[in-house]
């Protein structure tokens, strides 16, 4: 994060994004960008409209105006798995696992697009199919293996309804770095953690950073992560952006606090 | 700043006894079919696949060896065609998780087109080699196009589309007698119309036409179960078989995963397409002949009773599925093997699911009582109400042997004539029984022992007097409940894996 | 110039009566679709068995038409006659929907969504076959053009044009029975239940709403508008067979799909066009057209416009 770089094109851009659903206006000239390498974090009280905007960037929703830019080429009108493809991952925020999928099958699956094998190929179990299912399956490994001990060994073969519930948030973490991203949309990732739990995913989410080289947009509620790991926040309100900045100025911002807590509240510290 | 207690120790390296030592050995806590038929399931899972299917394989193909029963032979032959196309309907609907509706279109279209390439209709015999092939790759792409429409939709839509599919398919092989082209130019004779097309022309393996059937086709059907089998399962165990098992689980997370679910449905039903276009090709060398009414509704329904009865999802599963079901429905051809099959399975039925031993004992002894009194009240009100006949056969009674014996003093038999009309009372019964079925799963308690004894001894005589005779229709009747009831008690089919649900 | 006249004339009147049959036939399929898009919008299923429910009220009404001495010797005038075999055959539906429902789906109501289909399936093949079991494979017949000595058969004629008292009559009674359908949604209270729980069944029984309550009636109403156009169906074309309701609920299906499902003014548009598209089929090409015709309709919309004519795009939550 040096200063002196020249301002490189941010890896993800949204110019002036708009959607409205029947006649409400849900994002209405959103403006944001993700710089490569960086943590950001989007918050707002609910209904702001978080989860939409991670709708449209993965195309489950198509915008009514504006533009998503993935590397500077625009991603509106792609179906969800080219964007995916492009290299965008999310998780969800009510977890949507493949449930009666064993853990490893699970990263597996996401590693559909980076491979190339024909069904035929498969069938015939031609040299091409069986290499990229050993591939696959240390890849696989490689993955979970980020977490630790709590997806490795016996845990492969489980299917991932018997797992707990911070590993299943994990899993779906895991899953989503299997289609090879350059950046990951996490959809709060913390909810429903305990504070172990929650600073166990603090840790997580920078290491993979750090160590993984992803990018990382965020959706979060609990202002400990936020604040505990991000380059850059963005308060969302009523589909606005209200406020953009270090964690500091935006959680003192009177337009946040107001946001969340009405108009006569005050923060103290 | 932060008011989070300090992080926990490192997680522990190894599986901590007590703890992961259970959650290890969860696998062998898995829902999965308990008692008897769990001891079979467990025992097969713990078997190398390639050993299941040489066994099976090398059992199938020595039956024309170990009898000269042409009958049997002719069943076994009938039960492989019925399991090639169970196991290609598992790949839409087990694996994929498609309702595909139009799968027996597949299967009749290839066997018509095979008859029209390699017969006598057109004067045109295409050799085996040439014209199977051809049939397969044609019934693959009519699978891509027939499920293009929904594939923006969701999966109920393929559904209609694929049935409305099976009913224009239909038509048109009753009514392709005559088809001119919107009235232009003559007519011709396309699909031979109700009588179908005849003269098609058997196998031609090695320069030598396969003449003695069924046996041959019996060999056929089950070499090319056996390369399905194996193609099936490695792309079961592919990235393929995976996203359209994610897929089956959730459309959308599959999607935003990077796996393109539009093609994926059409791959699921076009690889369905070509395991049904080879069973196709395979009929109609082994009737030497191709009939519209083979291919109806009601050869869905049975197919797809033996898909969900083996357990959607399995490949072997569905395989025994599509025995038990045929074997099931051959027997029930014979009205002496129907009785006892019914007597059988009631009483099984009974000492399964009816426990303590008191309850059971108090059932069976209810109902024999029951029957008793009734018959003896009939007798003596109604005495043409207790003469009629025990069929064994279309045409047969008996009135002597244990079974029948009982049955004369226990149930009511009017006597009758095999018109429809004087089954009015077998009707009403019907009707009246159904009912009293229903009832006995709304009500709780001793009201539902009390209430089983009429409804049972209802379904005997219903049994007895309608449904024996009615063999035809009895047939499609019982794959229908099948299907109702194993959607509402156990979807899982007997060898299917629980599956749990999001809801 | 009198025979270039004259032919235009006899075109306009071959128009016509196709028209009419057309409407006829529309209006049934009209009510035979309600029942369908009514279940598809509160529980989101395709009742595979609505259209073989269709047929059994075909055969009640039958029943009680013979029961009743018709048509030959009826036992009661012409009106109260059709209003007794309207009435039984429209709550023997009713009753066979709600016992369906009860039965068949609502033990599936949160199992994955194949699994009532493929329920619907069976219970759809279970009343086809239970139809041959009870009256025999062989076409029963109303024989309506000899009940009272073919008085519903008779025409009105206008000038070249020509229209049969059945033919209003069903027109007529179809359109009475949407208009109570509309006006039981649109102003009672279960009625705006039932565009509650279509909309959303949790936060529906949040609010206080019975969803097995509201459930039940929707497969009764459209229980019964499908049993009534059973009776219309014997009434008008005469014959009966056990495997009627299968093409003709495909049709209705089509019809509710291109009139935009979950949309009961939908239902009754895309009806009367898809009755229409195939009399003029029929009429003006071959009847060998017929259901191809439907099967195409039904797949432009499904490629070019799903929602229907009058159906509204639906979100997913993510």
């Amino acid at each position: 994060m040096s200063e002196t770089e020249p301002r490189k094109q941010p890896l993800l851009e949204l110019r002036g994004l708009s959607v409205s659903f029947g006649g409400l206006s849900v994002i209405d000239g959103l403006d944001l960008h993700v710089d490569e390498h960086e943590i950001v974090s989007v918050i707002g009280p609910n209904g702001a409209g978080k989860t939409t905007l991670f709708n449209l960037i993965t195309g489950v929703f198509r915008p009514d105006g504006g533009d998503i830019l993935l590397d500077g080429e625009s991603l509106v009108g792609l179906p969800p798995h080219k964007i995916t493809e492009r290299g965008v991952a999310r998780t969800f925020q009510t977890l949507r696992l493949f449930l009666n999928m064993t853990v490893k099958e699970n990263v597996m699956a996401a590693q559909y697009v980076r491979t190339r094998a024909t069904l035929l190929e498969q069938m015939l179990q031609l040299p091409r199919a069986r290499r990229e299912e050993r591939e696959m399956d240390v890849f696989a490994e490689e993955k979970l293996g980020f977490f630790g001990e709590r997806l490795m060994g016996y845990r492969w073969n489980q299917p991932a309804y018997s797992l707990s519930y911070a590993n299943r948030r994990r899993l779906e973490i895991a899953r989503a770095t299997a289609t090879r991203p350059r950046i990951l949309l996490l959809d709060e990732p913390a909810a429903g953690m305990n504070p172990v739990e929650t600073h166990e995913i603090t840790e997580l989410i920078g290491k993979l950073r750090d160590e993984g080289g992803y990018t990382i947009l965020l959706i979060e509620h609990d202002m400990h992560v936020v604040e505990g790991i991000s380059d850059r926040v963005v308060a969302l309100d009523h589909g606005v952006k209200i406020a953009e900045g270090t964690f500091d100025a935006v959680a003192t911002d009177p337009r946040v606090v107001e946001a969340y807590l009405g108009a006569s509240a005050t923060v103290t510290k | 700043m932060t008011d989070l207690p300090p992080p926990a120790t490192q997680p522990p390296v190894s599986p901590q006894i007590g703890v992961d030592e259970w959650v290890r050995r969860s696998g062998e806590r898995i829902v999965g079919p308990r008692g008897a038929l769990g001891v079979v399931v467990r025992a097969a899972e713990r078997t190398p696949r390639i050993v299941l299917l040489a066994a099976f394989v090398g059992l199938t193909a020595a039956i024309p060896a170990l009898t000269t029963n042409q009958y049997i032979v002719g069943v076994a032959a009938d039960t492989m065609l019925y399991v090639l196309l169970a196991v290609g309907l598992n790949v839409a609907v087990g694996w994929a998780g498609l309702l595909d509706l139009g799968y027996i279109a597949f299967y009749g279209f290839a066997a018509y087109l095979y008859a029209e390439l390699s017969s006598g209709h057109y004067n045109i015999h295409w050799p085996t080699w040439q014209s199977v092939p051809l049939v397969i790759a044609a019934t693959i792409l009519l699978g891509f196009v027939l499920a293009l429409p929904s594939r923006r939709l969701s999966g109920d839509y393929l559904a209609i589309v694929t049935l409305f599919f099976l009913e224009i398919f239909n038509n048109f092989t009753n009514n392709g007698y005559a088809w001119n082209w919107l009235g232009f130019g003559a007519t011709h004779d396309v699909t031979g119309g109700p009588t179908g097309l005849t003269n098609v022309d058997p196998f031609h393996a090695f320069g030598h036409a396969l003449t003695n059937r069924p046996a041959d086709y019996l060999w056929v059907a089950l070499a090319g179960f056996a390369v399905i089998a194996v193609a099936l399962t490695y792309a079961n165990k592919s990235r393929t078989g995976r996203a359209w098992r994610a897929l089956r689980e959730d459309p959308l997370a599959a999607e935003l995963m990077g796996m393109p679910v539009k093609w994926l449905m059409l791959l699921a039903v076009a690889v369905g397409a070509g395991v049904a276009g080879f069973a196709g090709t395979v009929n109609a060398a082994y009737y030497q002949g191709v009939f519209p009414t083979t291919f109806y509704f009601p050869l869905l329904i049975t197919v797809y009773a033996m898909t969900i009865l083996g357990g959607a999802g399995s490949l072997g599963g569905v395989a025994l599925g599509a025995i038990i079901v045929n074997v099931l429905l051959e027997v029930l051809r014979a009205p002496d093997h129907a009785r006892w099959v019914f007597y059988a399975l009631a009483i099984a039925g009974l000492l399964v699911k009816l426990r303590p031993w008191r309850v059971l004992a108090g059932v069976l002894a209810g109902l024999a009582a029951f029957g008793v009194v009734v018959h003896a009240i009939v007798a003596a009100v109604w005495p043409r109400g207790v003469g009629g006949p025990i069929a064994v056969g279309p045409t047969s009674f008996t009135t002597h042997g244990f079974l029948a014996t009982v049955i004369r003093h226990w149930m009511v038999l009017p006597k009758h004539t095999y018109t429809v009309d004087n089954f009015r009372l077998g009707n009403y019964a019907f009707v009246i029984v159904i009912g009293c079925v229903l009832a006995c799963t709304v009500v709780k308690g001793w009201r539902r022992w009390v209430l089983l004894v009429p409804t049972l001894w209802g379904a005997a005589f219903v049994w007895e007097n309608v449904l024996i005779e009615q063999a035809p229709t009895t047939r499609p009747l019982l794959l229908g409940v099948i299907l109702i009831v194993l959607m509402a008690t156990r979807p899982a089919g007997l060898f299917g894996q629980t599956r749990v649900e999001i809801v | 110039m009198s025979g270039v006249l004259a032919f235009q004339l006899y075109d306009w009147h071959y128009l016509f009566s196709e028209l009419v049959a057309g409407v006829t036939i529309g209006s049934l399929y009209a009510l035979i679709a309600l029942g369908y898009t009514m279940v598809y919008g509160v529980l989101k299923l395709l009742n595979f068995a609505h259209g073989d429910v269709y047929m059994v009220g075909a055969y009640i009404g039958w029943f009680v038409l013979t029961a009743l001495g018709a048509p030959l010797t009826p036992s009661v005038p012409l009106v109260p006659l059709l209003v007794l075999v309207f009435a039984a055959a429209m709550a023997g539906c009713a009753v066979l929907g709600v016992v369906i429902e009860r039965f068949a789906y609502r033990p599936l109501r949160s199992a994955p969504r194949i699994a009532p289909l493929i329920s619907a399936l069976g219970v759809s093949f279970f009343l086809q076959q239970t139809g041959v079991l009870l009256w025999g494979a062989t076409p029963r017949t109303y024989d309506t053009f000899d009940l009272h000595h073919g008085v519903l058969f008779k025409d009105i004629t206008v000038g070249n044009f020509t229209i049969a008292y059945v033919q209003i009559f069903v027109f007529l009674a179809a359109a009475v029975l949407m208009l109570a359908l509309t006006l039981f949604v649109w102003r009672t209270r279960t009625g705006k239940a039932m565009r509650a729980v279509s909309v959303d069944p949790e936060a529906a029984s949040m609010m206080g709403i019975d969803v097995d309550r509201v459930i039940s009636v929707t497969f009764l109403l459209g229980s019964a508008l499908a049993g009534a156009a059973g009776v219309m169906t014997g009434i008008v074309y005469q014959n009966l067979n056990p495997y009627m309701g299968f093409g003709a609920g495909l049709k209705a299906f089509t019809a509710a799909v291109v009139g935009g499902i979950g949309n009961i003014g939908g239902a009754m548009l895309g009806g009367l066009l898809i009755g229409i598209a195939e009399t003029f089929t029929s009429g003006y090409l071959s009847s060998q057209f017929q259901d191809l015709i439907v099967f195409s309709l039904l797949v432009v919309f499904m490629l070019f416009r799903p929602t229907g004519i009058r159906g509204t795009p639906i979100l997913q939550k993510v």
